[in-house]
C-alpha cells in the first residue's frame, strides 16, 4: 500500500515537538466491516490536525476511536493502541477519557430545553459541580474561548435553541471547553454552517490550539489548509498521507493524496 | 478537493495556459533569434520584428498573468495545479525579459548599422555567446514545454560558462578599442549587447530553475540579477540543492 511510505509509526517528526496522542496499528471495525486499517500516526500538542478524505474513508470513524466514541456503534470494535499522553486510553474509565478528549459533532447539538448557560454547565454539573461561583465562572471562561460571550451575555439564561447555527455550534464547543479537556475532536464542524458562521469558527479553532490539541475532520481542503498545521489523508480505511499542511497542498508525496487534492479522483 | 465540474473548467483553463506559455516561448525565442540575425546581418526589417515581437510578448505577458490570478482565485488550486500557475507566472516574467532585451539588442544593431561597424565575427567570442544564449533560453522553454526537469539541472553550469565568456568578450573590447582597432562608439555598443547576452542567460536560468520547481516542487536558489553588481563580481545563480558547486 502506498501509505507504507510513512514508516511502520507513520511516524511524522514534529520537528521534536512532543506528540499529544498517538495512534499505534489502529483498526476499527463495524461488525465484520473493517473501516480503519491499521492507523499509525501521532498528534503534535498545541497544534491543529486535519484529516481529510472521500467519503468513507474512515476519518469520522478514526477520531471517534480517539475518545472512545466507536465503541459506543453498533458493532464498533476496536483494534490496536491510542495512547493519550503514551498511556492506552483503551485500558482506562471512557468517560474519563470523555472528559479529557472532547468532541464537537456535525450538526450543533445544544441541549434543546436548557438555557446557554446550563448548556455550558452541564458536563461540570454531570462531574458533581454544584457551586455556583465556580460554574459562573467556568460559563463565562467558555464563553469567552468560544468567542460566543459578546453575543450571548446579555441572554446566557436564554435558550440555547434560539441561537443561529453558528451560534450554536460555538456554543457546543463553549460546552466541550467547560470541562477543561486536553484534546478537542471536531467532525466537520462547519458542514452545515454558512461561511461568516464558518469563518468564526475557524478563528475559533486557530486560537483554541494555543491551549488545546485540536484533531478536526473535514472534507473541507481549503479549511485544513486554513487551520491545521498538520493533515493526514485517508482513502478507503488507511492512511496515505500525512505530513506538514503546506507539504500536503503544495507537493504531496503519494499520487493519491495528489489525485484528491486536485480532484482527479475516481 | 474540487468537484468533478470545478476539475474539468481548471483543466481546461490551465490548458489554454499552457497553450498561452507557448506561444509565448516561441515568440521569445523567435525574438532572440530575429535580433542576433539583426545584429550579424544589419538588415533593419529583422529589427523591426524584433520591435513588433516585443510588442506581442509584452501584450502576452498580461494575458497570461491575468489568467492566472483568476485561476488562483476561482479554483484555490493545489499542488501540480498550483506550481504550474505560479511557475507560470514567474515564467512570463523571464520570457518578457527576454522580449525586452531582444529589443535592446536589435536597436543596438540599428545604431552599429549607421556606423563603420566592425563585423561581429571580430569579436570571436560574442558569436559563441549568442550561440549558447539562445540554446540556453530554447532548452528551457522547451523543458517547461515537455514537463521535463532533468534537460534544465545543468543549466546554471552552462550560465557559468556565458560568464565566463562574458568577462572575455568584455576585455577583448576594451583592449581592442585601447589599440583602436574598434571605434569607441561600436566599442560601446558591442559592450552593451555582451551585457545583454549575459543577461538572457541569467533568464533562461531562471525559466529552468521554475520548471524545475513546477515539476519536482524542489526550490532552487534563483538566479540574482547582477545589474547592480560590480562587473567581474560574477553573483552567480546560487547552485540549487545537490548540484555540485
Amino acid at each position: 500500500m502506498e501509505g507504507e511510505a510513512l514508516g511502520p509509526s507513520a511516524g511524522l517528526n514534529h520537528d521534536g515537538a512532543p506528540a499529544k496522542m498517538s495512534v499505534a496499528k489502529l483498526s476499527a471495525f463495524y461488525g465484520k466491516k473493517k473501516a480503519v486499517s491499521d492507523v499509525s500516526l501521532s498528534f503534535r500538542e498545541n497544534s491543529v490536525t486535519a484529516i481529510i478524505g472521500p467519503s468513507g474513508c474512515g476519518k469520522s470513524t478514526l477520531i471517534r476511536c480517539l475518545n472512545r466514541m466507536h465503541e459506543v456503534s453498533p458493532g464498533g470494535r476496536v483494534e490496536g493502541q491510542v495512547l493519550l499522553d503514551g498511556e492506552d486510553i483503551y485500558t482506562q474509565d471512557p468517560v474519563t477519557v470523555r472528559r479529557r478528549i472532547g468532541m464537537v459533532f456535525q450538526k450543533p447539538n445544544p441541549f434543546p430545553t436548557m438555557s446557554v448557560y446550563d448548556n455550558v454547565a452541564a458536563g461540570l454539573r454531570l462531574n458533581g459541580v454544584r457551586k455556583r461561583e465556580v460554574l459562573d465562572a467556568a460559563v463565562l471562561r467558555s464563553l469567552k474561548q468560544a468567542a460566543l460571550w459578546d453575543e450571548v451575555k446579555e441572554s446566557v439564561h436564554g435558550s440555547g435553541n434560539r441561537l443561529s447555527g453558528g451560534q450554536q455550534q460555538r456554543l457546543c464547543i463553549a460546552r466541550a471547553l467547560a470541562i477543561e479537556p486536553e484534546v478537542i475532536l471536531m467532525d466537520e464542524p462547519c458542514s452545515a454552517l454558512d461561511p461568516i458562521a464558518t469563518a468564526k469558527i475557524e478563528d475559533l479553532i486557530f486560537d483554541l490550539q494555543k491551549s488545546y490539541t485540536v484533531v478536526i475532520v473535514t472534507h473541507n481542503m481549503q479549511q485544513a489548509a486554513r487551520v491545521a498545521e498538520y493533515t493526514a489523508f485517508m482513502y478507503l480505511g488507511e492512511l496515505i498521507e500525512y505530513d506538514r499542511t503546506k507539504k500536503i497542498f503544495e507537493q504531496p508525496a503519494q499520487k493519491l493524496t495528489e489525485n484528491y487534492i486536485t480532484g482527479r479522483f475516481g | 478537493m474540487p468537484t468533478a465540474v470545478e476539475r474539468k473548467a481548471l483543466s481546461e483553463a490551465l490548458d489554454r495556459l499552457n497553450e498561452n506559455m507557448r506561444t509565448m516561448s516561441e515568440l521569445a525565442v523567435l525574438a532572440i533569434r530575429k535580433a542576433v540575425q539583426a545584429l550579424e546581418k544589419g538588415r533593419s526589417h529583422d529589427a523591426d520584428e524584433v520591435f513588433t515581437l516585443d510588442e506581442e510578448i509584452y501584450g502576452l505577458k498580461h494575458k497570461i498573468e491575468q489568467s492566472c490570478i483568476e485561476l488562483i482565485a476561482l479554483y484555490a488550486p493545489v499542488a501540480t495545479d498550483l506550481r504550474t500557475i505560479t511557475a507560470s507566472l514567474e515564467i512570463t516574467t523571464d520570457l518578457d525579459r527576454i522580449g525586452r532585451y531582444s529589443k535592446d539588442i536589435a536597436e543596438a544593431a540599428e545604431k552599429l548599422r549607421g556606423m563603420s561597424r566592425e563585423s561581429l565575427g571580430k569579436v570571436g567570442n560574442l558569436t559563441r555567446m549568442a550561440d549558447l544564449t539562445i540554446q540556453m533560453i530554447e532548452t528551457s522553454v522547451n523543458a517547461f514545454a515537455q514537463r521535463q526537469a532533468d534537460p534544465v539541472r545543468d543549466i546554471v553550469r552552462t550560465d557559468d560558462a556565458i560568464d565566463t565568456l562574458h568577462d572575455e568578450v568584455f576585455q577583448e573590447l576594451v583592449e581592442k578599442m585601447t589599440d583602436q582597432s574598434v571605434a569607441p562608439r561600436v566599442g560601446a555598443q558591442y559592450i552593451l549587447i555582451n551585457r545583454y547576452f549575459e543577461r538572457l542567460a541569467d533568464h533562461a536560468v531562471n525559466i529552468g530553475l521554475d520548471v524545475i520547481y513546477m515539476i519536482t516542487a524542489e526550490r532552487p536558489i534563483k538566479a540574482k540579477h547582477r545589474d547592480s553588481t560590480p562587473h567581474g563580481a560574477a553573483a552567480g545563480p546560487s547552485v540549487p540543492p545537490g548540484e555540485p558547486s
